[in-house]
């Protein structure tokens, strides 16, 4: 299968609103755990720790003025900006003559939780349960942030956004590679964004993977096409994703790994960095376990990106490609060889993607 | 370049569950609109939606733990297990690693989400219980038919509004056409729920009673829920097994509007017609019956039409919405249209628009098969979906060949 | 008149935010739509903030009506009796 190059990227995370702040982070830690920032000056709620990792500097009238931004929820606001610098990034200008063929296509896990839950509150504590504001009611769909971009944006393509916690950013990037060879696109922008709240902290918190990292935000989208003018860039190699059912997760995330190695034509050895999604990276790591067990006795590098970043849901895969992009390799040479990526969500769900840097 | 057909339908609706019961509620004209009852409508004007009433998951799945999964997921493996089975597909001769699930919603599992909020608003967020947050994810709808059928192929969840369903039949098509899967369920599920019905009647988009699409006094949708699968797969694959055909999937159109986030575009709506039927390699003249979007709401009726006649001319086929009796289904009611698509097609009748009492002048040409079903030879359809954010999505389906 | 003038400003205020605009680039007779953009969504949203902040329900039905500040002014104060 033909690799999709990867044109331009953008990385919003606790560390930055520039690709190179996460990496540079994620070198700096050597493996260890960052402990986050105080987050009481953007979070008014009760939260389960006073410490997170958001980008607390944040704001999308700054970076795209008033008109049309006052009522993006924040997801809404880091995706719409991601997707603006990851255009300017790939240098492709859109216009009348292409915008029919740019599309964009987003992971999430629920949207915006707290956009969807505020409007609930709204319908239960209000005198008039219908007194809702209609301008945040798209803010309660989980399209918004996609709609928004392609509003912002001027993308007439396919527009997309894709469901699966952090298996969602391998999602879009399947959904990605098949408009594009089915020729219904010739470029897709393709990331995953999660936003900060008291909602996704405690959401994080109290999920049974939870606890070790805090919550964190970020968006990361990737311009991705099928280029030939481009075969110095990076490329997405190939990306499987599968289901386990009845408990069987770690033998599906080594089929999909093994998948993955089969399509992109590459041997395990070729593999220089392997990054999981997990959110821990003391004690057992099924997916790495899972991983190691499609490589042969290879051990590449690895890399928990959730513990520069924190608990970014949908969006740490999203990031860790970017980290995995910008990391300078040994003696500062550019990075090189294949990256393993891999991601587990709720349940069965499982995914890889080889990506070539 | 391989074919794909429809060999299952699995409808779980206000106006019946599977695919019997459903298709003659359609061919009926039957209502499934009632007072709401999953949560207190009192306090809102208008208090009637689409819900399935004495939906009994137990009943319909297998494998699948109703009390570990949230009301849409359940929507959604019922509707998947009823698919499998009118299919009479055994999952034990299916290659399971090439058998996917993808699922369309607007709102995910909102029931457990008015779940969680409810808790937080009563006692604060440390005392949602964690088994509520388990059950947020919107990926596990499709998880939950994997898990119910014991698919190992990729379980993906569309969150693209309310054309979910047709996003999704589109998808599986692609993974059927390019050799990736020998059968995918595909659909959609969603729920009612407070804050849909609150925002619909605020964008004043929510009527009071009775939903009548294409009527020149129509006043808007009513909430409905349900789950809408179908069983698709390769044609070599259902031949093999001397499967049912009941329809085959011509190919799809998306688009976005780029342009505002609630309101529909004409043009591109219209655009989205064409490049579904540029993707099908059919014309205009070709195509039977039109399964609206049809809402209801003043202004998606009249930009619908407007760019059906844009497209075919004076007298575009006959165009109904199934929302007259259900409800509008969200993320899943492009997956009903499909199924009432391919039961026009094998059972040729034009499902009808119901509620339909005063012509609307400003939709002369349209004919909206008013009130009583019809009896026709279809063999083609288009199956229209539109959504907030701009995300437009057609889907054909033609008689097998 | 006092009292009016600052019932006036504040409505100036909601109607600003609600149309993204700043306060003093909303003039009395500017129309909403024509010169704000606004579409029907937010002005559904100023006579929910009107409902909200004044205690005065404005029906729907009137909202064509509501083209400018000025005229969003007068129906509160219809609605609200504030002239008697």
């Amino acid at each position: 299968m033909t690799p999709l190059t990867i044109n331009g990227l953008a990385a919003l995370s606790a560390a930055g609103d520039r690709p190179e702040a996460l990496a540079r982070r994620v070198a700096a830690l050597a493996g260890e755990r960052h402990p986050g920032v105080p987050i009481g000056g953007i979070v008014t709620e009760p939260l389960p720790r006073a410490e997170g990792h958001a980008l607390t500097d944040f704001d999308v009238r700054a970076r795209l003025g008033r008109r049309g931004t006052s009522f993006y929820d924040r997801a809404t606001a880091l995706a719409v900006v991601a997707c603006g610098d990851a255009l300017a990034d790939s240098g492709l200008t859109v216009d009348d003559t292409n915008r029919a063929r740019v599309g964009v296509v987003l992971g999430t896990t629920v949207g915006s939780l707290k956009s969807t839950s505020d409007y609930t509150r709204e319908t239960l504590v209000q005198d008039k349960p219908y007194l809702v504001n209609p301008m945040l009611f798209p803010n309660t769909v989980m399209n918004c942030a996609a709609g928004q971009a392609a509003i912002r944006h001027g993308l007439k393509g396919i527009n997309a956004t894709v469901t699966g916690g952090p298996l969602a950013f391998f999602n879009a990037l399947r959904y990605a590679g098949n408009a594009i060879r089915r020729g219904y696109v010739d470029t897709m922008l393709v990331g995953a964004v999660e936003e900060f709240s008291a909602h996704r902290a405690w959401a994080s918190a109290l999920s049974p993977a939870g606890g070790e990292v805090a919550a964190g935000e970020g968006a990361a989208v990737f311009v991705i096409g099928s280029d030939a003018g481009s075969a110095g860039n990076a490329a997405v190699c190939a990306v499987a994703t599968g289901y386990g059912p009845d408990g069987t997760a770690e033998q599906a995330l080594t089929d999909c790994v093994a998948r993955a190695l089969h399509v992109a034509g590459a041997a395990p050895t070729d593999i220089t960095l392997l990054i999981t999604s997990e959110t821990t990276s003391s004690g057992r790591r099924p997916q790495r376990a899972a991983a190691l067990r499609a490589l042969g006795g290879h051990r590449p590098a690895d890399l928990v990106v959730s513990r520069a970043a924190g608990d970014c849901g949908a969006a740490t895969p999203a990031l860790a490609l970017a980290v995995a992009l910008g990391l300078s390799g040994h003696d500062d040479r550019p990075p090189s060889g294949l990256v393993l990526l891999t991601a587990q969500g709720t349940d069965g769900g499982v995914g890889a993607a080889l990506v070539r840097r | 370049m391989r074919r794909v057909v429809v060999t299952g339908l699995g409808p779980v609706s206000s106006i019946g569950t599977g695919v019997t019961a459903f298709g003659a509620a359609l061919r009926a004209g039957r209502s499934g609109i009632s007072r709401i009852t999953s949560f207190d409508p009192s306090g809102f004007p208008h208090r009637n939606g689409g819900e399935v009433r004495d939906f009994d998951p137990a009943a319909w799945l297998h494998r699948l733990p109703p009390e570990r999964w949230g009301r849409s997921s359940q929507f959604a493996a019922a509707a998947a297990r009823l698919a499998a089975d009118d299919a009479k597909l055994d999952l034990d001769t299916v290659d399971r690693g090439r058998a996917h699930a993808v699922i369309g919603t607007t709102s995910g599992e909102s029931v457990v989400v008015e779940a969680f909020t409810a808790r937080l608003v009563e006692a604060g967020f440390d005392a949602v219980p964690a088994q509520l947050v388990e059950q947020l994810p919107a990926g596990r709808l499709a998880h939950a038919v994997s898990e119910e059928l014991g698919l190992r192929g990729e379980s993906l969840t569309l969150a693209t509004a309310c054309s979910a369903s047709n996003y999704a039949i589109g998808y599986a098509y692609d993974l059927l056409v390019t050799g990736e899967a020998d059968v995918v369920f595909a659909g959609g599920a969603d729920s009612v729920c407070r804050w849909a019905h609150a925002g619909f009647y605020r964008l004043g988009a929510l009527t009071e009673s009775a939903c009548s699409p294409f009527d020149r006094d129509r006043s808007g949708i009513l909430t409905g829920e349900g789950g809408a699968v179908l069983a698709l797969e390769t044609r070599e694959h259902a031949e093999a097994r001397g499967a049912h055909i009941y329809a085959e999937v011509l190919g799809y159109g998306l688009n976005c509007d780029a342009n505002h986030p609630v309101a529909p575009d004409r043009d591109s709506i219209a655009e989205c017609i064409r490049i579904a039927h540029r993707n099908a390699g059919i014309t205009p003249d070709q195509v039977d019956y039109i399964c609206a979007h049809g809402t209801g709401t003043p202004a998606n009726d009249l930009v619908e039409a407007q760019a059906v006649l844009a497209v075919f001319g004076p007298k575009p086929p006959p165009m109904s919405s199934i929302k007259s009796m259900i409800g509008h289904t969200m993320g899943a009611a492009s997956g009903f249209g499909a199924i009432a698509s391919a039961l026009a097609i094998d059972q040729g009748f034009l499902p009808p628009t119901i509620n339909w009492s005063h012509p609307d002048p400003q939709l002369a040409d349209i004919d909206p098969v008013p009130n009583v079903a019809r009896p026709a030879t279809v063999r083609l359809v288009q199956n229209n979906g539109f959504a907030f954010g701009g995300n437009n999505a057609i889907v054909l389906l033609g008689a097998a060949r | 008149m006092s009292g009016d003038n600052e019932r006036y400003e504040q409505l100036r205020e909601i109607i600003a935010e609600v149309l993204e605009i700043e306060t003093d680039e909303l003039t009395d007779t500017g129309d909403f739509a024509e010169e704000y953009q606004a579409d029907s969504l937010r002005a559904i949203e100023i006579l929910a903030r009107i409902d909200k902040e004044f205690k005065v329900e404005i029906p729907q039905s009137e909202l064509p009506e509501l083209r400018n500040l000025k005229a969003t002014y007068d129906a509160v104060a219809r609605h609200a009796g504030w002239q008697d």
